[in-house]
Formats: structure tokens, C-alpha cells, sequence
């Protein structure tokens, strides 16, 4: 009888070992492929800009500038892609995101510009590339929480030591620096003149 | 106020407490119906066959219905196939939230009905289908919108859909075997002489027959109101972004049209009750028992202590 017992919990025990070892080498498995996701989605913006510069090009000429910042993101992204770096393409999917608002205001400045569907639909596109970059972040960065979490609480944690699973990084963001800490001007209310 | 974090664990907690609930008390009402009608029968194993075959009735009632809980939306008339061009903004949340979550997109389908309203059905994230009214496209700005849908892809994430079929094959027979018991236990029984236990169960079987399908029923709806507060914390889980969610919900509390397509096998899994009687805003206890959706109100108080 309890040679029985003591099999049955053997067995739950051996279940429940592989059950969070699998846990771990999926998670880690579908981190990968959301690191690759993000590079797809870069891939996907930066074929979008070569149309956004053709159908603004001819209206905004003193805005030359901006084209020639987005060519430089555009190649960076690309290279950032081939390379596989995580890091790489973050900093390249920056780069871009910063650039968008000047596009913004250039388009906005130009009635003609704003008045076609063609730059429009473009403006649409962007944010939606915008979004699905963040979205495609935002699963590398809860799986790696989902991970992390599970590697350090107990039981998990003695299956995570035993088959040595290391903690991962996930997106690295500097725990230091400007994007953590606010400035005064930006702790007061924004006004808004209209 | 608290985390998104720490409102999803307590959701989960909670959640399950009501399911591990409804399975103790459905596993209780079997018993005990059970006994009672090996009482009658006299038969000592017959009990469990008739629980047995009203498991086989019941899921058989329940199986078509959630094995092709997608092809639903082929029998309401007038959906059609989302487009990317023409429904941009519908299209590429969907596209993005699956994104966001891992799972594939689901097909997209779009009512037209100006009452604004949407639901997730489907057996598992594979056959996953998200449909959408006319009016709820209309009358929600992006943000609003991928608060809603993000509301339903959580469903999906979360098999709701299987939940609720196993919920309701259970609910299903339990009425069956207090509708059988009640039949028997006036025709009479054969057996005698089975002492005083024997009389406890007969009545306890009576009991548990007229009472306990009402009751199952009522912990369905409450499993069902519970799952909407799941839903509601993982679409802000999701988006991060509360206030997405609670702009649509007011929008659509300030909305009275009730929508055609739906009927009550359907009612649960919409994003708001589609029917909107008096259920509508802050009503009595009582009447929030009978709903498949807590009251807005509600929800929006709980989506607003989020952070």
C-alpha cells in the first residue's frame, strides 16, 4: 500500500518536473520567435517609407532634410534585421519613431499635402506600423516576464537551478537615465493653446 | 488603486473560486440524485447509468454548438468577412492585439447593426472568431476600439468559449436528472424497507431535484459575470491603457438600441449584455443574478482602480 502511494507520488512528481522544464524551453522558444517578430515588423516599416517619400516628396522640398535621416534609419534598420541584434533593431525602430512627428508637422503644414488620401492612408499605415512594433515589444517583454518570474519563485525555481536556466534580458532598457526620471516642465500640466 | 499585475491574480483567484464552487456543487447534486434513484430503482449501480446517459444527452445538446461555436456567425445573417482596406482600423487591431498576445488572428466578421456590440467565440485560438457590429466601429475611435477587442481576445486567450460549453453541458445535466427524478418519485417506488437513510435520500433527492437546476444555473451566470471582470483586467493587460476601455463602456452604457442578431444561447458572449432591458445600469441584487453581464457601472469601477 505504501510502496503504491510512493509511486503514485513519484510519478506526479516526474509530471510536474517536466511540465515546468517544458515550460521554460517553450518560453524561451517563443521569446526567440517574438524577437524575430519585431525584426518582421521593422522590416515591414521600413518598406513602408520608400512610399511615404514618394508621394511627399514633389510637396514638401524644403523638408529635404528629413528624407535623408529616414534613409539613414532605413539602412540601419535593414542592417539591424540581418544582424539578429534584439538590441540593434530597437535602437534602429527609435530612430524612425523619432523622425515620424517631423513627417507629422511637415504634412501638416501643407494643405495640399494633408488634403490627399494617398499621404492619408500612409499616415494610417505608419501608426499602425507604430502600434504593431510596440505590440510585438510588448510580447518579448511579458515572456520574459513570464519567465523570469517563474525561474526565481518556488517550487519552479528548483527545476530552473537544476537544469540551469539563466535569467534572460529581454529588451534592455538603461536602468539609469533620462527615460525614468521627469523634468519639471514636464510635471506641470500641459497647456494647450488653440 | 491597484496593479494590472496584482487585479488579474485576484480576478484568476476569483474566477476559480466560483468554477471549483460549481463543480463541487454539480458533483454534489449527481450524488445525491444518484442515490436516490438507485433508492427507487432499487438497484444499487443504477444510479450512476442514469447519471451517465444524461451526461451523454446533455453533451451531446452542448458538443455540436461548441465544436462549431466558429460557424456561428454563418447563421446570422448579414456578417460578412472583415477587409483590411475597408475596415482598416477594426482589421489591424485585431492583427495587432493578436500580435500583442501571441495568438494567431482570428478570423474577423462584422454585423451590420447599428446597436454597438461585439463577441469572440470559437473552441480554441485556432478557430477563433471576433465579430463586430457596424455601429460599434462607427461610433468608437481607435483607442475605444482596441480596448473592446482586446476585451475579446482575452476570451479567446482564456478558452471562455470551452469553459462555458463545459459549464453548460453540466448545467444541462443536472436539469435533466432532477426532470427525470421528479417523474419517477411520482409514479412510486418499488423498493421498501430501506430504512431511514433510505427516506433522507428520497428526500434530499426531491429537494436537490426541484432546487438545485435553478441554482446551477444561477452559478453559471455568475461564472459568466465573472469572466467579463477577467476580461476587462486582461484587455487592460494588454493595451495598458484603461482609459480605452472605459470611454467604450460609457459609450455604449449611453446606448440603448438592442441588438437583432443576438439570442440567449449567445447572450454571454457579447461585450455587453445585448439585450439592455432594465439590466442595463445599476440595479437590485436580485436582478443581477439572472445576468450574464455585470452591470456596466461596475465594471467601469473596476477598470478605474486599475492603474
Amino acid at each position: 500500500m505504501i510502496g503504491y502511494l510512493f509511486l503514485i507520488l513519484l510519478a506526479v512528481l516526474i509530471v510536474w518536473v517536466v511540465t515546468t522544464y517544458n515550460f521554460f524551453v517553450s518560453t524561451k522558444a517563443r521569446i526567440k520567435a517574438a524577437v524575430q517578430e519585431i525584426g518582421n515588423q521593422l522590416k515591414r516599416q521600413a518598406d513602408l517609407i520608400p512610399n511615404l517619400e514618394a508621394s511627399t516628396k514633389g510637396y514638401i522640398k524644403h523638408e529635404k532634410g528629413i528624407f535623408e535621416d529616414l534613409t539613414d534609419a532605413r539602412k540601419a534598420i535593414t542592417g539591424a534585421v540581418e544582424s539578429g541584434d534584439v538590441q540593434k533593431m530597437a535602437d534602429a525602430a527609435n530612430k524612425i519613431s523619432s523622425l515620424l512627428p517631423g513627417i507629422k508637422v511637415a504634412v501638416e503644414d501643407n494643405p495640399e499635402l494633408k488634403a490627399s488620401e494617398v499621404v492619408g492612408k500612409l499616415m494610417e499605415e505608419l501608426r499602425d506600423t507604430a502600434d504593431k512594433i510596440m505590440y510585438a515589444r510588448r510580447l518579448v517583454i511579458d515572456l520574459t516576464a513570464d519567465y523570469n518570474v517563474k525561474r526565481v519563485s518556488v517550487p519552479a525555481s528548483l527545476v530552473a537551478n537544476l537544469f540551469k536556466f539563466s535569467e534572460l534580458p529581454g529588451l534592455i532598457t538603461p536602468e539609469k537615465g533620462e527615460h525614468i526620471e521627469a523634468k519639471e516642465e514636464e510635471l506641470k500640466t500641459p497647456k494647450v493653446d488653440l | 488603486m491597484i496593479n494590472i499585475y496584482e487585479a488579474k491574480a485576484k480576478n484568476q483567484q476569483k474566477s476559480l473560486v466560483v468554477v471549483v464552487f460549481f463543480f463541487i456543487f454539480v458533483g454534489l447534486c449527481i450524488y445525491i440524485l444518484g442515490r436516490a434513484f438507485a433508492i427507487y430503482t432499487g438497484y444499487e449501480p443504477g444510479g450512476l447509468g442514469f447519471v451517465g446517459i444524461a451526461l451523454v444527452i446533455s453533451g451531446m445538446m452542448s458538443f455540436t454548438g461548441y465544436y462549431f461555436s466558429d460557424r456561428i456567425i454563418l447563421t446570422i445573417s448579414g456578417a460578412r468577412e472583415a477587409d483590411r482596406k475597408k475596415d482598416f482600423n477594426f482589421y489591424t487591431i485585431a492583427e495587432n492585439l493578436s500580435l500583442a498576445t501571441g495568438l494567431p488572428k482570428p478570423k474577423l466578421y462584422l454585423i451590420e447593426d447599428s446597436a454597438p456590440n461585439a463577441f469572440a467565440t470559437g473552441r480554441d485560438p485556432e478557430h477563433a472568431v471576433i465579430c463586430a457590429t457596424t455601429g460599434l466601429i462607427e461610433k468608437l475611435n481607435r483607442t475605444e476600439l482596441e480596448g473592446v477587442i482586446a476585451h475579446e481576445i482575452t476570451h479567446i486567450r482564456d478558452y471562455d468559449t470551452r469553459l462555458m460549453s463545459v459549464v453548460s453541458v453540466l448545467v444541462g445535466v443536472v436539469a435533466l436528472l432532477g426532470d427525470w427524478f421528479l417523474r419517477v418519485s411520482f409514479r412510486g417506488r418499488r423498493d421498501k424497507g430501506e430504512g431511514n437513510l433510505g427516506a433522507i435520500m428520497i428526500i434530499l433527492g426531491l429537494l436537490f431535484a426541484i432546487l438545485s437546476p435553478l441554482i446551477a444555473q444561477l452559478i453559471q451566470l455568475a461564472i459568466s459575470r465573472r469572466r467579463e471582470f477577467m476580461a476587462d483586467a486582461g484587455s487592460v493587460e494588454v493595451t495598458r491603457q484603461p482609459d480605452g476601455l472605459i470611454s467604450a463602456l460609457k459609450k455604449l452604457a449611453a446606448d440603448y438600441e438592442p441588438l437583432e442578431a443576438a439570442n440567449k444561447a449567445t447572450a454571454h458572449l457579447y461585450i455587453i449584455n445585448p439585450f439592455k432591458e432594465k439590466g442595463h445600469g445599476s440595479v437590485g441584487i436580485f436582478a443581477n443574478l439572472f445576468n450574464t453581464h455585470p452591470p456596466l457601472d461596475e465594471r467601469i469601477k473596476a477598470l478605474e482602480a486599475m492603474t
